[in-house]
């Protein structure tokens, strides 16, 4: 490889890192731009909110309550003698709010509601439906992506809560059956821990990531070409950029709330 | 009227249309013809602005689809009817729902009875019964789709209606049957119609006039009479390579 071809490769990722930003901004402004238009999209947002909610809600649940487990189980193994155990109650709500919780929900939600998201306008995007929505004077935007966005932004925050619950609960049941705490113990512990702060920050990350699994599962979608190949291709690249939005949301969004708190 | 004037367009890198002319006439039936591969569609869906020219124009009404603004655009869509190759129902959706969607968005709020009866018409203009309108796309044969595309098309009673190789992908029955079909609408709801196919037969059954597109650029311009009669290399190329041509 000579040194202008070393050079060249980051280039040429640097420059599509660029597009994909400026495309995103594009569809970004004209999905909020159609938000002003409640009437068009109100009617299939609460579809897409039921599917998405009861679709995923037995998912949702039992991730929560394993987090919850393993919280309570790693946190009492990190425990030094003769430290506090309502320390591990502490631990699980602390970890469920503020990171298990609102991530692992949206990384159930990537898999299932973004792939699917991706695929279904993948599909329509390779066989010219987004074309046929635009020849009779339609806008994809406001039929096809608001309503998604939409819908995934306020299910996620009901979602997470109900993770944030179960894992909460599991947690306790971990913790009072296993580990040997006190009912007391546990109830003090979280007592102790909780704040509104933390439960704020965890609907905040909720609604992000709601957004972030939707929009970017829609601007993959959008962009599918090739196929079914193609469309395969396409629910593999939603998942994966959304997982990646999470996590540098996640990473964005500590700092503000150890500002904030 | 519809005016194509000097249109020039690269895709891939590959020039596809090499400053295309062309006229379409109030109230005709004009089939593009030419081998798979040499810019029909690409010429099509210029027309509704899904794809932006290189260089040249195109003007529908008197409004120019490159340089029109949003609602310029939406005026030239609310004229135009686009019927696909693949049919390019909307799968998530009933025959009723896609039908409807032919219509402007908005038209059927607080109207509903009109809109099921403008359905039922549109159904009975392709032969198909009210029994499918509940149907999804997935339930219906291929020539049954490609009639529900054409009856969206219609039911809007737009002024143009475009077809993009109507009988591709389709036995020879259907295929005959669609093109009666694309005759007798055309008819039926007054409207311009645009045929792109390589299908010689359906070109010379359907056509007032015949354009023959290759290379980039109109090659030959004439009624399906005249085309046949004509000594132009282009066209006795083409006629002559089509497989199963029976009107040369």
């Amino acid at each position: 490889m000579s040194l202008a071809d070393a050079f060249a490769a980051p280039g040429r990722s640097a420059r599509a890192a660029a597009l994909h930003a400026g495309r995103m901004g594009i569809l970004g402004w004209a999905t909020f731009r159609s938000l002003a238009r409640p009437r068009a999209y109100a009617l299939d947002t609460v579809g897409y909110a039921k599917q998405i909610g009861f679709d995923s809600l037995a998912l949702v649940l039992l991730m929560g309550a394993l987090s919850g487990a393993v919280m309570a189980q790693q946190t009492m193994y990190q425990l030094s003698a003769g430290l506090p155990r309502e320390i591990v109650a502490g631990g699980v709500v602390g970890g469920m709010l503020t990171e298990l919780g609102p991530v692992l929900t949206a990384v159930v939600l990537a898999g299932r509601v973004g792939a699917g998201i991706g695929a279904e306008l993948g599909t329509m995007k390779v066989t010219n439906q987004i074309d046929a929505l635009l020849t009779m004077g339609r806008d994809p935007v406001l039929e096809l992506v608001v309503p998604r966005v939409v819908a995934g932004t306020l299910i996620l925050v009901p979602l997470v809560m109900l993770a944030n619950a179960m894992g909460v609960f599991s947690g306790y049941v971990t913790s009072v059956v296993i580990l040997g705490l006190t009912s007391g113990e546990y109830v003090d512990g979280a007592k102790g821990y909780y704040h509104h702060g933390a439960l704020i920050f965890s609907l905040v990350k909720a609604a992000a990531y709601g957004f972030a699994i939707t929009f970017v599962a829609c601007y993959v979608g959008l962009r599918a070409s090739g196929g079914a190949a193609g469309v395969g291709r396409t629910a593999t690249r939603a998942v994966v950029a959304i997982i990646v939005s999470i996590m540098v949301l996640d990473t964005v969004l500590g700092p503000v709330y150890k500002a904030l708190t | 009227m519809i005016e194509i004037i000097g249109l020039h367009k690269r895709l891939g890198g590959r020039p596809v249309l090499q400053g295309v002319d062309l006229d379409v006439r109030e109230g005709e039936t004009l089939a593009i013809m030419g081998p798979s591969g040499t810019g029909k569609s690409v010429l099509l869906k210029h027309i509704v602005g899904l794809f932006d020219p290189d260089a040249g124009d195109i003007v529908v009404d008197g409004i120019s689809v490159p340089t029109a603004d949003r609602d310029g655009i939406a005026a030239v869509r609310t004229k135009i009817a686009y019927v696909f190759q693949n049919s390019a129902l909307f799968d998530s959706m009933t025959v009723r729902g896609n039908l409807l969607m032919g219509l402007p968005p908005g038209y059927c709020r607080g109207r509903m009875p009109e809109c099921e009866e403008l359905a039922l018409t549109a159904l009975r203009h392709v032969n198909l019964e009210p029994e499918v309108l509940s149907l999804v796309p997935a339930e219906l044969s291929g020539g049954m789709q490609r009639r529900v595309a054409i009856a969206r098309a219609i039911i809007g009673k737009r002024r143009y209606v475009l077809y993009d190789e109507p009988t591709t992908g389709l036995d020879p029955v259907n295929a005959t049957r669609i093109n009666r079909l694309i005759a007798h609408v055309s008819r039926e709801v007054d409207a311009t119609s645009i045929v792109v196919t390589h299908d010689v037969e359906s070109a010379f059954f359907l056509a007032d006039r015949i354009v023959l597109l290759s290379e980039g650029v109109i090659q030959a311009e004439g009624t399906p009479e005249e085309l046949r009669v004509t000594d132009h290399a282009a066209v006795r190329d083409f006629l002559d390579a089509a497989p199963g041509t029976r009107v040369a």
